[in-house]
């Protein structure tokens, strides 16, 4: 019987255990919060999307030399009811970006404080990821203009 | 382009996929739908699996505990076919290259082999042995086999995100 009860809690720790190592797809899983990055450019592209938006933005270094970036950001049902509509942004849009870089070294941020071109300032991170300005509601705290 | 890849292009670009992928709410709804599904699969077909190991309900026949759960089982995977297929409407050009996507499909076609072999050897002769604690050895196997390739499906499809 003992080794019955052993097996059978074996058994539910491989299924329970594996799965939650897991989780949902969290900030720390692409990014890292350790590498806060500006963008300064222009929208290329946007993609209004489910489960994750995101939209590429063209910046010009010292040298003149263009990259485009890409930033992920919430999806639409979360980005809605912060008040950035689907429309906002436009291609050729000029764009600024808080955000941090992916651990993958690519040209990738997770865009957590995004000013539109209307001036509006708006969290752009997924709600509960548990990265930097996640404060477990679904607005967040934009960097710098919450007390915590 | 490859002709399955134009498919899941088409798909993905269509007007309904496109009102799946863009919604304010239908996607997150969608896959609850989907997580709740697959509960009722893997729960009820995980009981069958531990029946068949002698770690559960060992005084009721194993025909017993298929009859029961099988019209839960089935009625699960209908609903979590039905809600995944929308959800991979909405991202199927994205899914086509989704290394984790590809694991799962392979996984399901081998969960769906499992039953198939399992019908037609050993369970044609069920009768000689339902009643039996634990159960000959190639009915313990595909119980195994279920619970691994369930749980490696429920795996792949969580790290689909993560690709």
């Amino acid at each position: 019987m003992k080794s019955r009860i052993a097996l059978a809690v074996g058994l539910l720790t491989c299924l329970v255990a594996v799965p939650a190592a897991y989780a949902h797809h969290s900030f720390a899983a692409e990014f890292d919060g350790s590498k806060p990055t500006r963008l300064v450019g222009t929208i290329t592209r946007v993609e209004w999307t489910n489960p994750h938006s995101y939209f590429y933005v063209d910046v010009k270094d010292a040298t003149g030399k263009v990259t485009n970036w890409g930033c992920e950001g919430a999806g639409p049902g979360a980005l809605s009811r912060r008040g950035w509509k689907k429309g906002d942004l436009k291609i050729g849009d000029a764009i600024v970006v808080d955000g941090y870089r992916a651990k993958d070294g690519s040209n990738l941020v997770d865009a957590r404080r995004v000013t539109l071109p209307d001036g509006r300032t708006v969290y752009g991170g997924s709600p509960g990821d548990g990265g930097p300005g996640d404060n477990g509601t679904d607005q967040g705290a934009l960097p710098g203009t919450s007390s915590k | 382009m490859p002709l399955l890849q134009h498919l899941c292009q088409l798909l993905n670009d269509s007007s309904f996929g496109t009102m799946i992928r863009e919604s304010d709410y239908a996607y997150s709804v969608i896959e609850s739908v989907h997580v709740l599904a697959i509960t009722l699969v893997f729960g009820t077909i995980a009981i069958l699996d531990l029946r068949m190991l002698g770690l559960v309900l060992r005084p009721i026949a194993v025909t017993r505990v298929a009859r029961a759960v099988f019209p839960l089982t089935w009625s699960g995977f209908a609903i979590s076919f039905i809600s995944g297929f929308l959800l991979f409407w909405a991202e199927s050009a994205k899914m086509y290259t989704n290394p984790s996507f590809r694991v799962k499909l392979i996984l399901l076609a081998l969960v769906g082999l499992n039953p198939l072999i399992f019908h037609t050897t050993i369970y044609r002769r069920v009768h000689e042995w339902e009643i039996q604690h634990v159960t000959p050895w190639r009915a313990r196997a595909a119980a195994i086999a279920s619970l691994t390739l369930w749980s490696g499906i429920i795996i792949a499809g969580r790290a689909i995100a993560y690709f």
